[in-house]
């Protein structure tokens, strides 16, 4: 058995080898969130993830997810960053402080959250819930009236949109491991539509890539930080990836087990056999969100895109080949 | 108005559309066509082809998985785009355009789901 942290404690495990009846599963996951963590720090600090844990964020999440009364939850990633969340009844209700993170005003300055500040709100998860470090979660009394239930997010749309699966046991196969043998660029200032090789774009590269990636790469950066996360597999920029460790995890799984399946799909609406070719598939390409699957010779690009940017696509597209 | 009426009038509007067709995608059939220039049938034939892939696993699913059931497609290539609508009323209706890059995407999303549900409501 291990504790949420990933650590084996011993007891009865129950891996991908083991039979299971798939309607325990959530239930021996709540179970096995609800048991005493092995460490506890100063102050009654509990350590959710440790610094090898592949998805802190999913720890924080399932933290939330198990808080049915009101309680005043503290965060403190190693960072040094910190937050405060009031939670109930597997909400969120409202950020009461955030230390160290960047861009929270508009989540801090709401007295209840609500579905308009769903994206900036993960954005402060995401920072506070860094990889590679640890998480310590602190639980008090919420030190008002918790009367707002019917209000705030429900945690299980915040990991809907993660792609985070609550129920997920720690360290079994539904919970995505890391991948170190990516490239990881870190979140960057919007590339605009600036053509390659500009001086604006060469300040969104940490690491000079945009120089020298192929027109797949060229592409993702052209679309800007809205592509919230991106995973190149084959070519010359294999391995190369953009977002949260937990969204690219996914990706890679869908790469693993659908590549293959994905370049038959874009054979099929490619111009000429083999091509380079983009599809982006969304709601309505206005304002909702939108996948993106682009092929350039061996190498195949996925991602996911934020909405309001999709009507931004043919020209990042075109910038991408020189022509922008 | 009729359907080549009212396709003319998408061309009209945005001088970047080469073509705009009007599809059965459950019959993989165009039904009514206006572009700029010629396109032979079995170019057509192609364009709903590819309308059909657009909308096929297994990019489908993952979209489905992650924001819900994808209506619109666009496929990119170097030489220009194609722009494919599914109707949310009559998910076999479909519109099928050939666009330069240059095209605003958003306003002319807009102006294609006006037209299909036109097309779509007088059957």
């Amino acid at each position: 058995m291990v504790d949420r942290a990933g650590r084996n404690r011993g007891g009865p495990e129950l891996g991908r080898n083991k039979l299971v009846n798939k309607a325990m599963i959530p239930i021996v996951a709540r179970l096995q969130a609800l048991q005493t963590v092995a460490q506890v720090n100063f102050g009654g600090a509990r350590t959710l993830a440790d610094m090898s844990d592949p998805q802190p964020l999913a720890a924080l999440l399932r933290e939330v997810n198990e808080t049915v009364l009101g309680r005043t939850l503290t965060f403190v990633s190693g960072t040094g960053a910190s937050i405060a969340l009031e939670v109930a009844g597997r909400r969120v209700l409202r950020l009461v402080t955030a230390d160290g993170v960047a861009d929270a005003e508009s989540c801090l300055a709401t007295p209840a959250l609500d579905d308009s500040q769903k994206d900036a709100l993960i954005k402060v998860l995401q920072a506070v819930a860094a990889r590679g470090h640890d998480l310590n979660v602190t639980s008090q009394p919420i030190g008002r009236e918790a009367d707002e239930v019917s209000v705030g997010l429900p945690v299980a749309l915040l990991a809907d949109l993660l792609l985070i699966d609550l129920d997920a046991l720690p360290g079994s196969a539904d919970a995505p491991a890391s991948t170190p043998e990516l490239v990881y660029l870190t979140r960057a200032e919007p590339a605009g539509l600036a053509p390659a090789g500009s001086p604006s774009q060469s300040e969104i590269i940490p690491f000079g890539v945009a120089q020298s990636g192929t027109l797949l790469q060229r592409f993702a950066l052209q679309i800007g930080p809205s592509f919230m996360a991106w995973l190149i597999r084959g070519g010359a920029d294999d391995g190369v990836f953009f977002g949260p460790d937990e969204m690219v995890s996914h990706l890679g799984d869908f790469l693993d087990s659908d590549g293959a399946a994905l370049m038959v799909q874009l054979d099929r609406i490619a111009t000429v056999p083999g091509g380079t070719v983009a599809l982006g598939l969304g709601a309505n390409l206005q304002d909702g969100h939108c996948t993106i699957c682009a092929r350039h010779g061996e190498g195949l690009l996925l991602g996911l895109l934020e909405g309001e940017t999709a009507k931004l696509l043919p020209q990042a597209w075109a910038a991408a080949h020189g022509n922008g | 108005m009729g359907v080549n009426e009212t396709l003319g009038n998408v061309i009209a509007s945005y001088p970047q559309v080469r073509l705009v067709a009007f599809a059965d995608l459950a019959a993989s059939m165009i039904l009514a066509s206006q572009g700029k220039s010629d396109f032979t049938q079995e170019s057509l034939n192609r364009l709903c082809q590819q309308a059909r892939a657009s909308f096929d696993d297994p990019l489908f699913s993952l979209s489905v998985e992650a924001f819900g059931e994808p209506h619109s497609a666009v496929v990119m290539e170097a030489d220009g785009l194609r722009v494919f609508l599914r109707s949310e009323t009559e998910p076999a209706d479909a519109l099928c355009c050939i666009c330069d890059h240059s095209i605003d995407l958003a306003g002319f999303m807009t102006k294609i789901r006006d037209t299909l549900d036109q097309i779509s409501a007088n059957g």
